[in-house]
Order: C-alpha cells, then structure tokens, then sequence
C-alpha cells in the first residue's frame, strides 16, 4: 500500500498555523505605515519611533524588567534551595507535603494567586504597617510565589541528574561543606540556574493578571498598559512592543534551551 | 611490623596479624549501622595492620560498601568506634579525615581538567602552589597520565578516568586508601593488568589499601588479607590461601572458588581423621581436629582440583568415588569434568591439561573412579 504523506502533512500545517499566524501577522503589522491594524499601508518603522518615544509605556516597561530581575533572582535562591531540600534528603517529616505545595503554584489560577496575596497584603498593612503601599515590592513578591515553583522543578531535575558521589568526592578530599557548594554544585548546576532565572524572568514580565491584583496607584506594568490602551483601541505601537517583547523570549527560550542542552560527549 | 628486629632463624617472621604485640594502623571496634530496620553492618569488628592490601567481599547487599563509607565519614555509624593510628575518628567529619576514597563512579569533577582535579585536595589543604604543582606532577608521571593534564573527564577513556581517579585520590598521602570496586567499570583484560599494577603501587607507596569488591579472583590476587561478609556480619578474615584452603563455613567455601559438598553425620575417629557417614550411605575420612560428638550434621567440603582420577582396583585410596562423566568444559588450560556420582550429586573436577592433545583426557558418559587425600578438603559445622 503506498503510504500518503499529505493527511499528517495537512495536520502539521494546520497546527503550526494554529500557533504562529497570529504572532506573525502581530509582527508583520508592526512594520505597517498605516494606522489601521487591519489594513496594510506599506512598510514602515515609523511605529517603533513612536513607541521610543511614549514615556508612559518606556516607563512601564522599565518597572517590568525590575520587577522581572528582582523576581527571578529571588526565585532562583528560593527554588534552589527548595530543589535540593527535595533531592537531597529523600525522607523527612512532611516531604509529601512540602513536595505537592511547592508545585501546587504550577496548577493553582492566577486570579487566586493575586486574590489570596492581595488579601494577605491588605492585612499585612493593616497589622504591621508593612508594605505601606502596593506596587514594585509586593509585584516582586507575588510573582516570587509561582516562578520559585518553575524554577525549583528545572533546577531539581538538574540535581537528580548529578551523581552524589561528586560531592562526597569533594568532601572526601577535604572540601568543607561551603566549599563543596561554591567549587563542585553551584558550577554543575548553573545551566539550570540560568535556565531557571530566565524562566522566572519570562514569566514576571508577561504577567497582567496577578500584578493587577496586587499593584496600587502609581505602579503601572507593561501588560496593564498594553491591556488598558487595547481596550482605548489598537495602536500599531502595541505591535511594535508586543514585536521586542517576542524578541526578548524567543531569545531567553534559545539561551535556556543551549544552557540545559546536554555536553557533548567526546 | 616490628622494626630493627631481625627474625631470628628459629623463629620464622610473623605477620603483624599474627603478632599478638603487633599494634592495628586501623581498628573498627564493634561498628554497628542501621538503616530503619535493616542492619546494613552489624556489630562489625577488624584490625587492619599498615600496609596491609586488605579487602572486603560479598555479594551485594551485604553491607560492604556502607562499612567503607564510614570508614571514609560518608555515613555515621549507629554504633561503635573506629580509630586510625590511634585517633578516634569515630565523630571526624569526612573532610577531616586522614583518609582518602577511590569512587565506583570515579566521581571526577566533570567541569575540571585532569590535573585540577588532582589538585582539588592539596588545594583544600592550602598547600603552597610550588608544592602542589610538584605534588600533581608526581601523581600524573606515578600512574603515566602526565599527557593528558589538560584533558576533561568527558575526553577520557575509562582505564584512564581510573587512573586519575586514582591519582586524585593518592595526592594527599592518606594514611588510608579505600577503594570502592576500583577495577569494576574495566573490561576484563584491561582488569587483569591493573590489577598487578595497583598491588605495585601500593608496595611503592606503602599506603594502607582497603578494597570492596564482589570479585573473588580479584580479591585472592591482589590482598594481603580478605574478610567475607554476609548480611552485615563477617563471615572470615584471612589470607587468600586460608580462606580457599580452611573456609570456616559453607558461604565462605561457596563464595571463594568452586567446591564440592558432601553433606553428612560424624561417625567416629581415628586419630586426627574423623570418619563421616555422608547421606548417600558411603563413608568419607577426612582431617579434622574439632572435637564433635558422633552424629553430629557436617558438610565435607573438597575443592575439584583436589581431585585425582585412579584405578577402580587401587587398595589404599580412601574417598573414592565413581560415576559417569556428565558434563566437559575444555578451558585451554585445564579442563572441568563434572560426573554424576548419585541421582542427587555431581562432582566436580578440575584437571590440568599438562598432555598437548587435541583429544580429551576422558569422554562423555565414561565411567571413572575419583579420590582425594583426606587432608585435601575440610570438615565444617555450619
């Protein structure tokens, strides 16, 4: 029986289609002259410019990537050490627990997420006085929550990966514990790390519904201003941002992906 | 050892195990180490003499491996005490310990080149850098790898990752070596060289060794002394010779080499022979000077090239037996012959091949009569 090609060869397109068509036309209207997004004017860069040139939005932008930074570091010390408590000790008191609530933020909807910490906030200020406003620390903190989850599940696969017999090595010739850990695991395991805070990075910087909840005046993100000026009507500039902000992913996936990608075995 | 003392001629030289003055360089008292429920090593104690080439057998499981990484401060006993030259380290973290470890894995720091990782422990020592890179530099010429100083683990074949990893472990002079199945992940003839090569360096370097391996072969060739352990305990510690010669039980007879059983009742002595009545009904004499009383259950056990072939007619033999020819395995060297004494019984031998023939000695269902000396074979309890 000659076997046909073009029924998964269909499918495949189809799906690709599926998931990239839109991203492209996103991009290709980006470099559209008109100001309507729906009609195609000629190429033209006039959008970034502009886009350069809205305080507003640069503003937001420059509080995301903050945010993003301060978010993904904190997540990585955090998940690091969540990963290697799950690795190294395999029996401890409440590790079932400690495993299942460490990813529950994994499945958990953001809109409870913001929900909860919102609240926690609101009470926080209200006992303690702290934190005496909402916006860059408490985003930070909330988004610490759930990428501290991704990262602790790259990072312990990384670990489980490593042979303990290096670290005994290494405490068997003499290094002490501290010692082992910055000379032996931290370089073993710092593709992952990377993998990790890009990941968290990623995902700090495109959150809109959890920044919502726990942001106050004066404490704009970019997606909050991306999804407030949608709804005033689409400005091709949106384009253009949503164009670097692809960007800046596709490059944060490639550089995990070369990170985590196994060594080349001679 | 005794030093500056001459043995007298009357006086054969001891080994220091044999010297009851003799003081151990490494002394594991009563060490015991529970995992939950299970005794991974049970009331363990030994006296490793310096430099001694002393190793540790049994199958898997049976708690080797963990007696080794207590001794390396791997594992904290439940029990006991450990003291080497004369220092307790029973509570000495691992990286205080004068003691060095040779991993299964070899465990070589993937991210480093070969003469770092060498280095990692002199550096832990903060050892002066001249002295160091001296120090690397005699490892690396000692195990012939000075070539490949630059290389990493991953551009490494495995008889050379061995060799660093041995190296490694060897820069810091330990007091004590301990090497986890150093010759496990080799191919068989790359096995067979180094083993010779690791008894000539430790000789060189007169650093106690303490090996773990379930390989007997290796084990025989290359120790001074073996202990046998079994589910946590030791069965035996002896040399290679007296183990495969004198095992004090079955397990140690089966472990170490092939061996013939021939289970049994006392029934008398004479002299220093005992006389047993094995249960196919024929009587065997064998040496034994344990006093047991008649009807006691042992086990005769007879090692097959203790074996020789003779005449049906022969008057003086004691221990014969006769049977078939069953089973030929032509080794080159010596063959084996097993031969079907009793529905229930095969018996095995081994002969040496000293005729260049290409035909066998014997053939397939000939009938033979087997002996043995009754001081080729021991009588045990257990």
């Amino acid at each position: 029986m000659k076997r046909r090609r073009w029924p998964l060869l269909t499918v495949l397109v189809f799906g690709y289609a599926f998931l990239y068509v839109p991203i492209g036309l996103l991009i290709l209207y980006s470099f559209n002259e008109s100001r309507l997004v729906t009609v195609w004017a000629g190429f033209s860069t006039k959008w970034y410019g502009e886009l350069l040139r809205n305080q507003q939005l640069l503003e937001a932008a420059w509080l995301s990537i903050r945010i993003a930074a301060v978010n993904a570091t904190l997540a990585v010390v955090l998940g690091t050490l969540a990963a290697s408590a799950l690795t190294r000790y395999r029996r401890f008191r409440g590790r079932t627990g400690f495993e299942l609530l460490l990813t529950a933020p994994l499945v958990m909807p953001d809109v409870i997420i913001g929900l909860s910490l919102l609240l926690l906030f609101v009470a926080l200020q209200e006992t303690l006085g702290w934190p005496a406003s909402r916006g860059f620390t408490t985003i930070s903190i909330a988004h610490m929550t759930f990428s501290m989850a991704y990262v602790a599940v790259v990072v312990r696969a990384r670990l489980t990966q490593l042979d303990p017999a290096l670290e005994e090595a290494a405490l068997d010739l003499g290094a002490r514990p501290l010692v082992v850990m910055l000379r032996i695991t931290l370089p073993l395991i710092a593709p992952a790390l990377l993998a990790g805070w890009l990941l968290a990075f990623t995902l700090s910087l495109d959150d809109l519904v959890i920044a919502s909840f726990v942001t106050g005046p004066g404490a704009t993100t970019l997606p909050m201003v991306v999804y407030a000026s949608v709804r005033m009507g689409v400005s091709p500039q949106i384009n253009a941002l949503a164009t670097l902000i692809v960007a800046i992913v596709t490059l944060s996936v490639i550089i995990a992906g070369l990170a985590l990608r196994p060594r080349r075995r001679a | 050892m005794p030093t500056g003392l001459a043995p007298s001629p009357a006086q054969p030289a001891l080994e220091p195990w044999q010297d009851p003055s003799a003081t151990p360089y490494l002394r594991i008292e009563r060490v015991t180490k529970r995992f939950g429920e299970i005794y991974a090593v049970d009331d363990v104690s030994l006296e490793i003499f310096r430099g001694e080439f002393f190793s540790l057998i049994g199958g898997s499981g049976c708690g080797k491996s963990t007696l080794l990484r207590i001794l390396a401060g791997l594992e904290h006993p439940t029990a006991g005490r450990i003291e080497i030259d004369g220092v307790d380290v029973t509570h000495v973290p691992a990286y205080a310990r004068p003691v060095n470890m040779m991993f299964q894995s070899y465990a070589l720091f993937p991210h480093m080149s070969v003469e770092q990782n060498v280095e990692f422990g002199l550096k832990q020592d903060r050892l002066p850098r001249a002295e160091r890179r001296a120090r690397v530099d005699e490892m690396l010429d000692l195990l012939k790898i000075a070539a490949l100083r630059k290389r990493r683990p991953d551009q490494l074949s495995g008889g050379q990752r061995q060799r660093v990893a041995l190296a490694r472990s060897l820069a810091k002079h330990p007091k004590l070596l301990l090497l986890d199945e150093p010759l496990g992940a080799l191919d068989k003839r790359l096995r067979e060289n180094t083993r010779f090569e690791l008894v000539n360096l430790q000789e060189r370097l007169g650093i106690t060794f303490l090996t773990v391996t379930h390989d007997q072969e290796e084990a025989m060739t290359m120790s001074t002394r073996i202990a046998v352990m079994d589910a946590g305990r030791i069965m035996q510690v002896d040399t290679p010779t007296a183990l495969y010669e004198f095992p004090m039980n079955r397990l140690v007879a089966e472990f170490i080499g092939s061996v013939n059983l021939f289970e049994g009742k006392v029934a008398g002595r004479e002299g220093d022979q005992l006389l047993i009545r094995t249960r196919w009904g024929w009587p065997l004499r064998m040496r034994g000077f344990q006093p047991l009383v008649i009807g006691t259950p042992v086990t005769v056990a007879v090692r097959p090239e203790k074996l020789r072939l003779c005449q049906p007619a022969d008057p003086v033999a004691s221990n014969r037996l006769s049977g078939q020819v069953e089973d030929i395995a032509y080794l080159g060297d010596v063959s084996i012959y097993r031969l079907r004494i009793a529905p229930d019984l095969l018996v095995e031998m081994t002969l040496t091949n000293v005729q260049p023939r290409t035909e066998q000695i014997l053939t397939w269902g000939q009938e033979v009569t087997v002996q043995w000396s009754p001081d080729s074979g021991v009588v045990l309890t257990e």
